[in-house]
């Protein structure tokens, strides 16, 4: 396991070095920041901003995963271990320049059964983000941290949407921020199922 | 060498784009309902029955653009009692009243029905034999050669050449690679994913027809 976490990050620094498109950090970050409070001051309601941040997250996931796909060239991950290890050390690192902490709930006994069945559903990894680029500068009002604002929001959706499209449904959830107070930020991912492939509707 | 068509299904087993160079034979239009808007203009049912453009390729893509605006609708509907021009079902019209110069038998929904079904019973069977994660990547008859590139993400992309060409799967790569990410997955007005509209746009069609005829084995 340790060889092919080493090698997930290889491939990491290695799209983040030759095939990223670099954008300024400090505008990113502002324009996300503006973002965010145009979507407080359009709908008053801290609940329904996370909302909205999710949903745009996972319209960006899907069509983001394309993107890392088409770039990364990896083949599908034989368990839900393998799939926090590929997020955090190929995605984060080759969109964001980040590397969160991989923590995995249950330690799966390595074995070669098929995927269905290797992963109960259930299963879970949680991301720790030492550094959160959309959170530069960005020091939450008391107003929001008593509305329960979960400020980069669109990260859940984004792992949601492009976990979809490669037939995992999840669900993903901020557990801790550091802009609320708290020691750490942290993403809970929990593998709900793996979906089917669509079949051709029978015409005849 | 050559290269016949080109076919993109998404993860819900339709078609949603088409292409063809050296084809002799192209398919008959689709039938109404058949298959989705913006996949090709050339084998999208014509509105009206076929006019002077019928014999050459399809004109501008453009115009698979506006394919949901008015017109198109207008003849989703060829029940209503409308002008006695559209009783009859438009696939049928067009035919008769001006056939295309060369069209193979079938309807270009049937054929892109059985495309898609070749592929997946083969590729399911392959898996079934070898109980692995293993892939199909291309089989030949005396006539052609079908080469298929699958993305984790579910879309599938079949090319069908000349039966002697190599493997045309890294073709089938650089056009998910290139064109297709730049203008189907970045381009804002394409709706991915939605089960109503094809991917097809004018950029997307001009730089996969570029990338294929700057091929080595395009003659």
């Amino acid at each position: 396991m340790a060889t092919t976490s080493k090698q997930y990050k290889a491939i990491g620094d290695d799209i983040w070095k030759s095939r990223t498109e670099k954008i300024n950090a400090e505008l990113f970050a502002l324009t996300y920041g503006a973002l965010v409070v145009q979507l407080i001051q359009d709908y008053e309601d801290y609940a329904e901003v996370n909302k909205q941040l999710e949903k745009m997250g996972y319209n960006i996931g899907t069509r983001l995963i394309e993107d890392f796909l088409a770039r990364s060239a990896l083949g599908r991950c034989a368990d839900f271990r393998e799939v926090g290890e590929v997020v955090a050390k190929v995605g984060f690192k080759s969109f964001l320049n980040i590397t969160p902490t991989v923590t995995h709930s249950q330690p799966q006994p390595s074995g070669s059964r098929p995927p269905s069945q290797a992963n109960p559903t259930g299963s879970s990894f949680i991301l720790t983000l030492d550094e959160n680029p959309l959170a530069e500068f960005v020091e939450l009002p008391e107003e929001a941290l008593e509305g329960g604002l979960w400020f980069s929001n669109v990260l859940c959706g984004v792992l949601r949407g492009a976990l979809e499209m490669v037939q995992m449904q999840v669900q993903a959830e901020f557990l801790s921020d550091v802009l609320k107070g708290d020691e750490s930020t942290q993403i809970q991912v929990r593998l709900l199922k793996y979906l089917e492939e669509e079949v051709p509707v029978g015409d005849d | 060498m050559t290269i016949y068509s080109l076919y993109i299904f998404d993860r819900h087993c339709t078609c949603v784009y088409y292409q063809d160079w050296h084809r002799t034979k192209r398919p008959k239009p689709a039938v109404e309902g058949g298959i989705l808007p913006a996949v090709s203009h050339a084998i999208t049912p014509q509105p009206l029955p076929a006019d002077s453009n019928a014999g050459s390729t399809f004109t501008s893509p453009r115009n698979t653009l506006t394919s949901t605006s008015g017109v198109v609708i207008a003849v989703n509907e060829p029940i209503s009692p409308g002008p006695g021009l559209y009783q009859t079902p438009p696939s049928h019209q067009q035919t008769q009243a001006n056939p295309p110069p060369s069209t193979s038998g079938l309807a270009f929904d049937e054929e892109a029905k059985l495309v898609y079904g070749v592929i997946l019973s083969l590729r399911n069977m392959i898996k079934r034999i070898s109980g692995r994660d293993e892939q199909f990547t291309n089989y030949r008859t005396s006539t052609y050669k079908l080469h298929l590139y699958e993305t984790l993400s579910g879309y599938k992309f079949v090319m069908l050449s000349d039966p002697n060409t190599d493997s045309l799967r890294f073709v089938l790569r650089q056009i998910y690679n290139g064109p297709f990410l730049d203008f189907v997955v970045r381009n804002p007005l394409v709706i991915m994913d939605s089960k109503e509209r094809g991917i097809d746009n004018e950029y997307f069609r001009a730089n996969t027809d570029r990338l294929v005829k700057g091929l080595s084995v395009f003659p």
